[in-house]
């Protein structure tokens, strides 16, 4: 445990309240430590078996030995893989922000994170103000090393016309890289935009390493973020990331989720409504092979009166791999009129494949309408008979079939050129 | 079941009381508070139990000694203090009512609901010396002898230590070990007695059983503790409790539930708990503990649990079904209510490791007033477990609007062929059904009966008949104040 809490030169060391709540971060991770067997919240995701006395946390000194002085990697790097639809593209390797010039619309705001720290007392009220870090110990220790990110600001009522999309890639050359990023996205009144973050790897398929994401999203009133993923990272390394989501009034939330690398991956999505007709769709598929674990969590707290969430997952899980799902929504006593809906389907591939699935409800208010359904099996073989009968080989039959299980999720993402790219990362 | 067969019972205890010296309390109440090795020593010695019983006893309360009360799930009540309680007490006649006019009105309103004779509600409040007009001891024994000539055994588990030591011996801690769980653990020290059934090979009980009839039935104790072995081919149906609600002084009851399953064989096993809730604040009422499992260890066993859960301040009961035995059978049947301020979770778990195992789950939780209820279920499918099948469905109903309902289902699927279904739903009853009733002349409170026995009926209709009937009255019962 004492692997991961380690001396780390930090920029912004001279900032008084910065320090402070780095410190604050140490403390909670400290008194939380690693999950455990009896940490509820990991029951089925285990990293206490990871081996963590290895990990380097990035710092500014092997920046310059892992990014080079013009801030770009140093080793071998395959293609440059842009997206293949037009978008606003920032990059992070390494978790380094490459500085290529964006020509953002007017009301757009990305800069790194250190920058807003330094320049823009705003962030302040955005910063670390809606992440409960005594009980989430992976955000406590992105807390304790605060430094890289971005900070993203949509003004009230600016419609971003193209999709803003960060990608973070990790290269081999930098062995058993632990490394930090907080995001702040704050959406303005009226404000819309899409977000695409992408997490990927270059190099070795065995490389390790230890990704550790916090998002910090404030969805203002009647404003909507549609926010995408895709975790594909190498086979060794660990990847956690929690978004940490408050809707206000009117404010919309959409997400989707696709996951499919890591060797223990886990995506948390905490989305609070906290005002009247705020509404959250959070959707996620992972399709899995190997000794992968791979964790879909998500926590919707309905505080308000008409607030409205669903939620749809679809897992396949192949070779020794482990998918978990463990999903919530709770309706705090004065959320009346609400709507919440949860579904969880998974495909066992392989007889050594396992799902973990913990679909909870928890409800203070009578009047409510909440449903959630969770299932597992195996492809069925009458489906699989009717396509071989028709002359369709039994593996392209088993693919279309997984393809067709995997289809209502993914119907869910309104960008048809979005869709399209995931579908076809699926694949 | 007839009314008139619950009487035997209270005459047969005195009786049987004489017989085994209970009657000499002023011993046992010297019996100080608090527990350790000499009050568990003193509790076997009591019993005259044999070296083996008391040595596991004294292995389960060392064992208890290192473990930590369990906070996780969703109650809150005031911590127990273990060390101030008895653990052997004396039939509580001291401050037993004398006649009924001693007995709280709200209690004697609510037998009279459910239809209880006067002479009976005497029997349930715990009125002392009940008259000996209702002496139908016949009742009793004639069943007894019905049930002996069949070759199964139906008694009180220290009877059955005494004259079946070998069963006893053999099945005793074999579903629940006292290393399972903390409130198992604290019984198995400390359990004062409990009913003992074992069907022989091939024999169909001709009746239900229930522990109304067992001798002694009253007075088990706050920790009870039952075994019920069905051997290859046998069946049996068993009655847990009372619609009625019963007078209880003890604060807490952590009970344990074995039942042992083999090939081909089924248990059906009914429970309908209405002990004391507390009053409408939340004062007082029964802490509930229970540990119930069944091990179907041969091929097509079957299990069936069937429960009305309307009673306690704190539930917290879990019966559990371990599919072992090849293309054996899980059920889990269950109605929960709560009212005012009190607190249940409850549910069931799963355990499917043999082939073409199957499971099926009902369970319908109705919240009102300020109670607050968890469903809080596992359904687990080892390697094994070729073709196993679950369905699960949890209800919920809200009834007011600062009651709790929750649902934490568990589901964990390690084999590809396994079928594992769960569906859940919250809501309230909908405006629409209540004023289809109302348009039609059916009160408010009596069309909210109607929609909740309508909800219940998946469950209730597993009950045997007579209990069904009453547990339908429970029900309009435990509900109600709770509407407008």
């Amino acid at each position: 445990m004492g692997g991961l809490l380690q001396q780390a030169e930090l920029p912004g060391a001279n900032i008084p309240w910065l320090e402070a709540l780095r410190e604050k971060g140490r403390r909670a991770f400290a008194a939380q430590g690693m999950p455990t067997a009896k940490t509820e919240a990991w029951k089925y995701t285990r990293p206490r078996d990871l081996q963590t006395d290895d990990f380097v946390i990035r710092t500014t000194d092997n920046d310059k030995k892992c990014c080079g002085e013009a801030g770009h990697c140093s080793c071998e790097k395959q293609e440059e893989q842009s997206l293949p639809f037009e978008c606003y593209e920032i990059c992070f390797e390494n978790g380094c922000l490459q500085h290529n010039h964006l020509h953002l619309p007017r009301g757009v705001t990305v800069m790194p994170l250190m920058e807003a720290i330094t320049e823009n007392d705003e962030i302040k009220a955005y910063l670390g103000k809606s992440v409960d870090i005594e009980h989430y110990p992976f955000a406590a220790l992105n807390t304790a090393y605060l430094a890289g990110g971005l900070f993203i600001r949509i003004a009230g009522n600016t419609k971003l016309d193209k999709p803003l999309a960060v990608l973070n890639r990790t290269h081999s050359c930098h062995e058993n890289l632990f490394c930090n990023l907080r995001n702040i996205i704050v959406l303005e009144s009226g404000a819309e935009a899409e977000l695409i973050e992408s997490f990927t790897y270059d190099g070795a398929e065995k490389s390790r390493y230890f990704n550790n994401i916090v998002n910090e999203i404030y969805i203002g009133r009647k404003a909507s973020l549609r926010h995408c993923k895709f975790q594909n990272e190498a086979f060794k390394a660990v990847h956690v990331s929690l978004s940490q989501v408050k809707v206000r009034e009117g404010g919309n939330y959409e997400s989707f989720c696709l996951q499919r690398g890591a060797n223990l991956a886990r995506n948390e999505t905490k989305v609070l409504l906290t005002e009247e007709q705020a509404r959250a769709e959070v959707n996620a598929a992972y399709i899995m092979n190997g000794w992968a674990t791979i964790d879909t969590t998500t926590d919707i707290e309905h505080l308000s009166p008409q607030t409205y969430s669903d939620q749809l997952v679809r897992g396949i899980v192949g070779g020794n791999a482990k998918g978990v799902f463990q999903g919530k929504i709770h309706i705090a006593p004065e959320a009346v009129k609400t709507e919440g809906t949860q579904q969880h389907k998974a495909l066992l591939l392989t007889d050594t494949a396992e799902v973990d699935c913990k679909p909870e409800l928890e409800i203070f208010a009578d009047d409510v309408k909440c449903s959630h359904g969770a299932a597992s099996g195996e492809l069925d073989e009458e489906q699989l008979f009717y396509l071989r009968s028709r002359g369709i080989g039994e593996d392209e039959a088993r693919q279309i079939l997984i393809d067709a299980y995997l289809e209502d999720v993914f119907a869910r993402i309104r960008s048809e050129k979005i869709k399209d790219w995931l579908v076809s990362l699926s694949g | 079941m007839s009314v008139e067969n619950k009487k035997p019972e209270i005459i047969d205890e005195s009786g049987d009381k004489y017989k085994y010296g209970f009657v000499t309390d002023i011993a046992a109440d010297t019996v100080p508070k608090g527990l350790n090795e000499d009050i568990i020593r003193l509790i076997s010695a009591k019993k005259d139990e044999p070296e083996w019983l008391l040595e596991w006893r004294l292995q389960a309360f060392r064992f208890w000694q290192k473990m930590e009360e369990p906070s996780w799930a969703k109650l809150s009540y005031d911590k127990i203090d273990y060390r101030n309680l008895h653990y052997y007490s004396a039939p509580k006649q001291k401050n037993a009512p004398k006649s009924l006019d001693e007995v709280d009105p709200e209690l004697l309103k609510t037998y009279e609901k459910l239809g209880i004779p006067l002479k009976e509600q005497e029997a349930l409040a715990g009125v002392v010396a009940v008259d000996a007009v209702f002496d139908s001891v016949s009742v009793a024994t004639t069943y007894r002898a019905k049930l002996a000539e069949k070759g199964i055994i139906f008694c009180s588990i220290s009877e059955a230590v005494k004259e079946h030591p070998g069963l006893v011996q053999q099945y005793l801690g074999s579903v629940v070990p006292y290393t399972d769980n903390f409130f198992a653990c604290l019984n198995s020290a400390v359990f004062t007695d409990g009913s003992f059934v074992y069907i022989p090979k091939g024999v169909r009980c001709p009746m239900e059983l229930s522990t109304y009839f067992r001798i002694n039935a009253e007075n088990t104790g706050q920790f009870e503790r039952t075994l019920i072995v069905a051997d290859d081919d046998g069946y049996v149906s068993y009655l847990e409790g009372c619609t009625a609600p019963q007078r209880d002084e003890n604060q807490l009851h952590a009970a344990i539930v074995e039942i042992v399953i083999l090939k081909n064989a089924e248990v059906k096993y009914s429970t309908v708990q209405n002990w004391y809730p507390g009053d409408k604040d939340g004062k007082g009422g029964v802490y509930n503990f229970v540990t119930k499992r069944a091990a179907c260890r041969g091929e097509n066993a079957k299990i069936s649990w069937t429960q009305v859960e309307t009673g306690s301040a704190v539930t917290w009961k879990y019966p559990s079904c371990i599919l072992q035995g090849d293309n054996s059978v899980g059920e889990f049947y269950s109605v929960a209510i709560t009212n005012n301020r009190q607190q249940a979770d409850t549910g069931t778990k799963m355990i499917h490791i043999g082939k073409n195992t199957n499971s099926k789950i009902i369970s319908k939780g109705i919240s009102a007033g300020f109670s607050n209820q968890t469903y809080r279920g596992l359904v687990k499918i080892s390697p094994g477990a070729v073709n196993a099948r679950n369905y699960s469905q949890c209800d919920s109903l809200l009834i007011g609007d600062a009651c709790g309902s929750h649902t934490v289902p568990y589901i964990e699927n390690r084999n590809k062929t396994a079928r594992l279904e769960h569906e859940a739903t919250t809501s309230k009853i909908s405006d629409e059904q209540l004023f289809y009733c109302l348009q039609r002349g059916i009160g408010g409170e009596e069309a909210v009966s109607l929609i909740v026995n309508g909800f219940c009926k998946e469950v209730m209709q597993h009950l045997p008949l007579e209990f069904a009937i009453e547990a339908a009255k429970l029900i309009n019962i435990s509900l109600e104040g709770s509407v407008g």
